[in-house]
């Protein structure tokens, strides 16, 4: 009982062991911010995104920080079906508006779930003395001409003039406006020729001071990715907008003006920006390169990795991280045509946008029909990229997948069968083989069936006849031991031959009486047994009498009465027999014994 | 009489040692001419040593080995399946068998025997007849001595009570395990393909309509024989009738 007791301990603290591990990580929390240095007249935003498979995600809690104040600009969910997992993920902004300079750690965010805590990622938020962090170039922007503050204007920035082919750059379109404005402005997005384009999407809008005036910037995030070298133009984009007339601004919060004021529609261009992209460097290059840029990481899963011969295994191929998914090729197979046959199944891609990179997944899945039963491996898939930051390729595989392959219940005759092999060329340079050996080793005659050799048949058939043998003499003996008659009737010879052999030791003159006596049990005796009676009382014509019912001779009926008789009178009178009479006698004896011993007695 | 067979006794040993120093040279000259890569040579000589009639399991090994050097697919997958009747668990032999039959240019894949059948060929597979046959010998002597004591001496107490079920059972299964090892290698007729390309046809002529196309190297049992053909089941039980010359016994 205490041993059932133990074990039911060790089960249950294994399954606790389990499920912990099972719920380590239920969900994620990732903090980011969208700049990590301000002016202390800016302001920041920052994003907190909780991502789990749990329909109830937990919100993040946020703890008070003295050098900036908090503001919730609300919240946003995202849902996700991806290969039979669920995703949720939920996004909260913040803006940040600081208090005073100095380098400031953003940590402690987390969330409880579970009665457990779970932190987010740690970052630093540096706050300049400076009123904002606005270059001099957008510092010059915000002028014209004349000198005078520009109530408006539109920058369009990249990030990096000189890209790859297919790298990506992140084009930042910012309306700077200082006057207040009706409605949404308008867009029209810049023109973009030569590139793959990818909207990142709008930034909440914040304020910025520059040139000692309160800016409110608007800014919406491109991705862009080259799809041809040498000289590229991003056009301008456009937004028309309606702006309160100088009067009615200057005016301010007017708050009849801004009712009912008359605003004027403005448009505002920014400049054309201009891309030198360059191509590929060829050294290094791999053969198979496919054309991949950017940064990922590949991993291949199997449905199940134990199957029957001739059943299908899916493998799901996942490249993902970050670059253009939409260009990334299927990785090439390994040469696997003696072990499987592969199907293409599917492909999917998923698009993401971490911060202002665009990545995400391509998942690949490909059909294994393993042909033979056995343990079989389908080995690493390789994977090139070109990664712009290291500016060299980069390797990736997956790890290999090994697979056991069954047999089949039954006999399968697959429908294919036979088919035609891989086209393998036997000869003098197939190699693989295992070398010849340099002895002879045991010879046999050729054919010998071991089954037909003589020394295996006598090894085989002595123990038989052996076991024969003694069950004979085991019956034999049992038969004995049942019945008395037959042993003496058996042992009579024996037994007679015996006192013969005695009398003969005894054959002297001084020991006729003996001799006689011995002569005369003999015969006696002998006759007793054969037909299984008492010798006790057998006189002479009663043995007469049996002889002659046994069909004995009647020479040897005589004799025996004859030698009977003459002993009974030896025995009486032993003082005259001669040593002559007794050899004479013993001899007679002998030779009516061997007589009898023919004789069949009933 | 005493001397008289003791030498022949003499003589008989004399021509025995005479022969195996025979092969063993013959052998080695096989080997020679294969490090030479003259592989018809190496055949040739291994050949000699069959035809004094006696045969071992790296004979067969190295004719496996010449025979796949030559381009003879056929008579290497013979040879590699005669080696390994002799030597079972030989894994050089095991290796080239599977490496040979690779280059078959028609495969059976996906055949399944009969699972009982192919079982009890899996659990036989690592011994040759006469390590089974001589456990089963063994187990004989064993059994008999056990029978010896319950009934020969009429002991009857439980030891040799055990003594006699154990052994009896063993007994059952090996000399079960030999009779299928004998049936499955030795009386069912087995033949490999050394012709390039053989008709199989449906009926046992030239006539008949071709059923498939063969390749050297496919192992098929013979069912039965007609008139220079033989009727063979491969080992996707596909049946034909394939010409008696392009098929070499096993």
């Amino acid at each position: 009982m205490r041993r059932i007791s133990l074990l039911f301990i060790l089960l249950l603290t294994f399954c606790t062991f389990v499920n912990v591990f099972a719920e380590q990580n239920p969900f994620k929390i990732s903090v980011a911010l969208d700049r990590d240095t301000i002016g202390i007249d800016e302001q920041a935003t920052l994003q907190i995104v909780v991502t789990g498979d749990s329909q109830n995600l937990p919100a993040p809690h946020i703890p008070t920080f003295s050098m900036f104040q908090i503001e919730s600009r609300g919240r946003s969910s995202n849902f996700s079906y991806n290969n039979g997992v669920v995703e949720t993920s939920m996004t909260y902004h913040y803006t940040l508006i600081p208090t005073r300079p100095g380098t400031f750690p953003i940590d402690q965010i987390s969330a409880i779930y579970n009665n457990k805590r779970y932190k987010g990622n740690k970052l630093n938020l540096t706050v300049l003395k400076d009123a904002s962090t606005v270059s001099d170039a957008i510092s010059k922007r915000a002028v014209n001409a004349t000198g005078d503050k520009k109530d408006y204007f539109l920058e369009a920035i990249v990030d990096n003039k000189n890209p790859y082919v297919n790298e990506q750059i992140t084009l930042t379109l910012k309306f700077y406006i200082a006057v207040q404005y009706y409605g949404s402005p308008e867009l029209s997005e810049p023109t973009t020729t030569g590139f793959w384009t990818e909207i990142i999407g709008n930034k909440t809008p914040y304020n910025q001071r520059i040139n000692n005036r309160q800016y409110k910037i608007i800014e919406r995030k491109y991705a862009l990715f080259p799809t041809q070298i040498g000289n590229l133009e991003i056009g301008r984009a456009m937004i028309r907008a309606t702006v309160a007339s100088k009067n009615n601004s200057r005016r301010g919060n007017n708050l009849f003006g801004s009712l009912f004021g008359r605003g004027e529609e403005v448009s505002i261009r920014s400049s054309i920006v201009k891309i030198k992209v360059k191509p590929l460097p060829k050294k290094g290059r791999p053969d198979n390169f496919t054309g991949t840029i950017g940064s990922f990481r590949i991993s291949a899963t199997a449905n199940k990795t134990q199957i029957d011969a001739n059943q299908p295994v899916s493998v799901t191929i996942k490249i993902s991280g970050q670059g253009n998914i939409k260009s990334v090729a299927e990785p090439k197979m390994p040469e696997l045509e003696n072990q499987f046959r592969i199907y293409r199944a599917s492909t999917s891609e998923n698009l993401s946008k971490a911060g202002s990179k665009i990545g995400g997944s391509k998942i690949f899945e490909e059909v294994f029909i393993p042909k033979r039963p056995g343990d079989v491996e389908i080995p690493a898939i390789a994977y090139n990229y070109f990664d712009p930051q290291a500016k060299r390729y980069k390797l990736i595989a997956t790890k290999p997948i090994k697979l056991k392959v069954t047999k089949p219940e039954g006999y399968i005759a697959s429908e294919e069968v036979p088919y035609s092999a891989p086209d393998l060329k036997i000869g003098s340079n197939a190699s693989g083989i295992r070398y010849i050996k340099e002895e002879l080793g045991d010879t046999q005659p050729v054919g010998q069936l071991i089954l037909l050799n003589p020394i295996y048949i006598v090894v085989n058939a002595v123990p038989l006849l052996l076991f024969a043998g003694m069950i004979a003499v085991r019956i034999r003996k049992e038969k004995f031991q049942g019945d008395i008659g037959l042993v003496r009737s058996k042992t009579a010879l024996r037994e007679a031959k015996r006192r013969l052999t005695k009398a003969k030791s005894i054959a002297t003159t001084n020991t006729a009486a003996d001799f006689y006596e011995e002569i005369s049990t003999a015969v006696i005796s002998f006759i007793a047994d054969k037909i299984n009676i008492s010798p006790h009382g057998l006189t002479i014509e009663k043995i007469k009498i049996l002889l002659i019912e046994n069909n004995a001779d009647d020479d040897l009926v005589l004799q025996i009465e004859t030698l009977l008789k003459h002993s009974d009178f030896a025995r009486y009178a032993s003082s005259s027999m001669t040593q002559e009479n007794i050899n004479e006698d013993l001899e007679k004896a002998q030779s009516i014994m061997v007589a009898m011993a023919e004789v069949s007695f009933a | 009489m005493r001397k008289f067979i003791l030498l022949f006794i003499l003589l008989l040993s004399i021509s025995a040692t005479a022969t195996a120093s025979a092969s063993d040279s013959l052998f080695t000259v096989g080997n020679k001419f294969y490090e030479q890569k003259d592989y018809p040579k190496a055949i040739e000589s291994y050949n000699l040593i069959l035809l004094e009639n006696i045969e071992s399991a790296p004979l067969y090994f190295n004719l496996g080995n010449a025979y796949f050097k030559n381009g003879d697919l056929g008579h290497a997958v013979l040879y590699y399946l005669k080696a390994k009747r002799l030597a079972p668990d030989d894994l050089a032999i095991r290796h080239n068998l599977e490496f040979a039959q690779r280059f078959s240019s028609v495969q059976m894949e996906g055949v399944e025997l009969n699972p009982v059948t192919s079982f009890l060929a899996s659990i036989v597979d690592n011994y040759n007849l006469t390590t089974l046959a001589w456990s089963s010998s063994l187990l004989f002597i064993l059994f008999i001595i056990a029978l010896i004591f319950r009934f020969g001496l009429g002991n009857n107490n439980s030891p040799v009570r055990i003594g006699v079920v154990v052994s009896l059972v063993f007994l059952m299964l090996v000399s079960g395990l030999t009779t299928f090892k004998y049936r499955y290698e030795y009386l069912t007729q087995r033949a490999v393909i050394i012709a390039e390309k053989p008709a199989v046809y449906t009926g046992a002529s030239e006539q008949s309509d071709i059923e498939l196309e063969g390749a050297p190297g496919l192992i098929v049992e013979i069912i039965s024989g007609s008139s220079g053909f033989y009727n063979v089941l491969f080992e996707n039980k596909r049946r034909g009738w394939i010409k008696k010359e392009l098929v070499a016994e096993l």
